[in-house]
């Protein structure tokens, strides 16, 4: 009420003076000054007000002078407000406010409102801020959270540099998290680092190092993520390491030239280093990969090895292989390996054939399945081809008691595609009724009510 | 161009007989007679002075709708006095005001000023819209008597519509109604708020700050301390703020 006392005054005054009733000088101000109205109303106790007062500072009222008069009262606000005030910065945009929130976030006792004064140096700050918000990532959340952000959004001419700097030589335990930084921001200049980073004792480092790679890397670092696969130990880093370098010789800038490069690194290391690199050269693909694990299923001592990329190859390629060696495998295992490698492969998207071939490998391969869960599997994969022939197949083991689970999970994957099941709306209704009939499964049941309805479904977040 | 004149000849003649289902492309000729005299006075009074022939005499009401929406485009004062009569019947007032609300001859704002004091109640809304619309600063004597009158004998729709013109008008006088009106009606009340806001948005677009600024502060007075009235305060308090920023940087 106070504050409302004194907003009142300002406004009595100003109409005392449009009646001629005079005023003092200062009032005359007041009625052209949108910066004091505005100052004014954040003080105010009501939070309707008080959001004039913000929606002035942050779109309205420009000019540095007028940041520095707002940005003077942020010390002499209550912590909450000092929140609204710091957003209205951070939508004002005006670096002048810049020191006062450095001023507050050194100041105050309140981690939400240094979090907030973090978040705002990231969108007002430049390179003078980069200490101060690295300093804050060693902080426990919700600073750290806002200080990553921020030093993501941070703008000027030798942030990135700064911060590829710390990345380099900076406090151990931050470098991981400036290395995500790095790669949040699209810092390339670190990449001729990170290969090296592979080989550090830090785990955090090197996994924060594949991360990057994984995402931006090209020819140049191949030759040294190979070296770091090699000395990662098997488990979930090698494995992340080895998607980075998938990712680098499939998809990435140059990834033909990396894929290239990996070959030769591959053709250079010895037998054992081989073996812990076939698996990614399967994942890689390319005729010359092929004709070295075509070379290593030949040789007896080295099969296995073989055998292993060849049923992690990325395309269908393989599946005359994968056939012909099922035909003539007598070893269980092997046998299963090869089952298994058609199973992934048969019904996966690939742009170098198209659906009813895929289908057709994949009825190849159910000829071939002797077990039940084996079916299941490729049942299930089967709503990978989302064609009327691939629902036709499936629909037909709909009444066979040991897979119809797996064939009801895939004609109601095929009949979310509204397009695929408009066209053939009388089969898959039937069909969706048959899956409501025998299906234990609720999740299924009430999707294919949905879709019966012509309603969708929306998919469950993991 | 020996032929233009018959088939618009005919077109009129057509029209004379025309109604709703018949087929409209008879009117094509007049309809393209009207985009054609643009520019050229000689032809627009000619065009003008067979349609207000035509309205005098018995047609349909389709046709006088007809009509009405090709003098709102061509009309001057000369069509006043033929469309001024229409306005006081229920079925042809509507369009009459449609001519009349666009034709920019002072005439025009006559005739609506003078059908307020006379047309039934009923017609007497369309009047003041009207006269809105032309911001006729002539009519608000007349609307604010409305005003009060309608409010008094509980009226509402007619002094909520009072309400809104004077709002739309916004000269002094305008402005000087609202603020003089003391309406007991909840829903007038609020009319007449939304009017002097409306007043001062449009006074502050006009790049009147100090007349908007008035305004604001008078409703922020009114307001100050009423919790019911708190959307009001917060309404002028942001055209007091404008008013500041549009004084600051003049």
């Amino acid at each position: 009420m106070k504050k409302f006392t004194k907003y009142s005054r300002v406004v009595f005054a100003v109409l005392a003076l449009l009646a001629g009733n005079g005023g003092s000088t200062l009032q005359a101000a007041d009625e052209t000054d949108p910066v004091g109205m505005a100052i004014d109303l954040l003080h105010r106790a009501d939070a309707d007000f008080r959001q004039l007062g913000l929606d002035a500072i942050a779109h309205a009222t420009p000019g540095e002078a007028a940041t520095y008069r707002y940005a003077a009262e942020l010390s002499k606000l209550p912590a909450g407000q000092q929140r609204e005030l710091l957003a209205a910065f951070r939508d004002r945009g005006d670096a002048a406010a810049a020191a006062a929130v450095t001023a507050l976030l050194l100041a105050s006792a309140d981690s939400d409102v240094r979090a907030d004064a973090i978040r705002t140096l990231g969108v007002l700050g430049n390179a003078t801020e980069v200490e101060l918000l690295k300093a804050a990532l060693a902080k426990p959340d919700p600073e750290q959270a806002a200080a990553r952000r921020a030093l993501v959004t941070l703008q000027g001419r030798h942030v990135g540099k700064q911060l590829a700097d710390a990345a380099r030589f900076g406090e151990p335990s931050l470098r991981p998290k400036l290395i995500d930084i790095l790669a949040d921001r699209r810092e390339r200049s670190i990449l001729p680092d990170l290969p090296a980073f592979l080989l550090e004792k830090d785990a955090a480092v090197r996994l924060a190092a594949a991360r990057f790679l994984g995402m931006f890397g090209g020819p140049e670092q191949v030759a040294g993520m190979v070296a770091g696969l090699l000395q990662t130990p098997a488990g979930r880093e090698r494995d992340e390491l080895a998607r980075a370098v998938v990712a680098v010789c499939t998809s990435n800038r140059g990834h033909a030239a990396a894929a290239k490069s990996f070959l030769e690194q591959f053709k250079q290391t010895g037998a054992a280093e081989q073996e812990i690199l076939l698996p990614t050269l399967g994942r890689i693909g390319g005729p010359e990969a092929l004709g070295i694990i075509d070379d290593l299923v030949a040789d007896p001592s080295r099969r296995a090895f073989g055998l292993k990329a060849l049923t992690v190859w990325p395309t269908a390629e393989v599946t005359g292989r994968l056939f012909a060696l099922l035909e003539s495998a007598t070893d269980a295992a092997e046998r299963q390996q090869l089952l298994d490698g058609l199973i992934r492969i048969a019904p996966r998207p690939d742009k170098t054939i198209n659906d009813s071939k895929r289908l057709e490998l994949v009825k190849q391969t159910m000829a071939l399945c002797q077990r039940d869960e084996d079916r299941q599997r490729l049942l299930d994969r089967t709503d990978a081809i989302r064609t009327i022939d691939a629902f036709r197949f499936v629909v037909g083991y709909l009444d066979d008691p040991d897979l119809q689970e797996a064939a009801c999970q895939s004609v109601v994957e095929l009949a979310h595609h509204r397009q695929l099941r408009d066209a053939h709306k009388e089969e898959f209704m039937k069909a969706l009724d048959r899956v409501i009939a025998v299906t234990k499964n609720e999740e299924l049941i009430e999707r294919a009510n949905r879709y019966k309805a012509g309603k969708t479904w929306e998919r469950k977040k993991a | 161009m020996a032929e233009q004149p018959s088939a618009l000849d005919t077109a009129f003649a057509a029209l004379a007989k025309f109604d709703w289902g018949n087929d409209a492309k008879v009117l094509q000729p007049i309809d393209a007679a009207v985009v054609a005299c643009h520019g050229n006075a000689g032809q627009r009074t000619d065009l003008e002075n067979r349609f207000t022939q035509l309205l005098s005499q018995p047609i349909s009401r389709a046709a006088v709708e007809y009509i009405c929406r090709k003098l709102c485009l061509i009309g001057t004062a000369a069509c006043v006095p033929t469309l001024a009569p229409l306005l006081g019947q229920p079925e042809h007032s509507h369009m009459a005001r449609y001519a009349l609300e666009r034709i920019a001859a002072p005439a025009a704002g006559d005739a609506l000023r003078k059908a307020l004091g006379t047309v039934p109640d009923e017609l007497k809304i369309g009047m003041i819209a009207s006269l809105a619309a032309r911001r006729d600063g002539q009519s608000v004597p007349a609307i604010a008597e409305v005003l009060a009158a309608a409010s008094k004998a509980g009226q509402t729709r007619l002094a909520v519509a009072a309400a809104d013109a004077l709002g739309q008008i916004q000269t002094a006088a305008a402005v000087d109604a609202l603020t003089a009106a003391t309406p007991t009606d909840a829903a007038v009340a609020a009319a007449v708020v939304n009017a002097r806001l409306a007043a001062a948005e449009g006074l502050l677009a006009a790049k009147q700050p100090a007349k908007a600024r008035a305004i604001y502060q008078s409703l922020v007075s009114a307001a100050a301390g009423q919790p019911r009235a708190k959307s009001i305060e917060l309404a002028a308090t942001r055209g007091l703020l404008a008013c500041a920023e549009q004084t600051a940087a003049s």
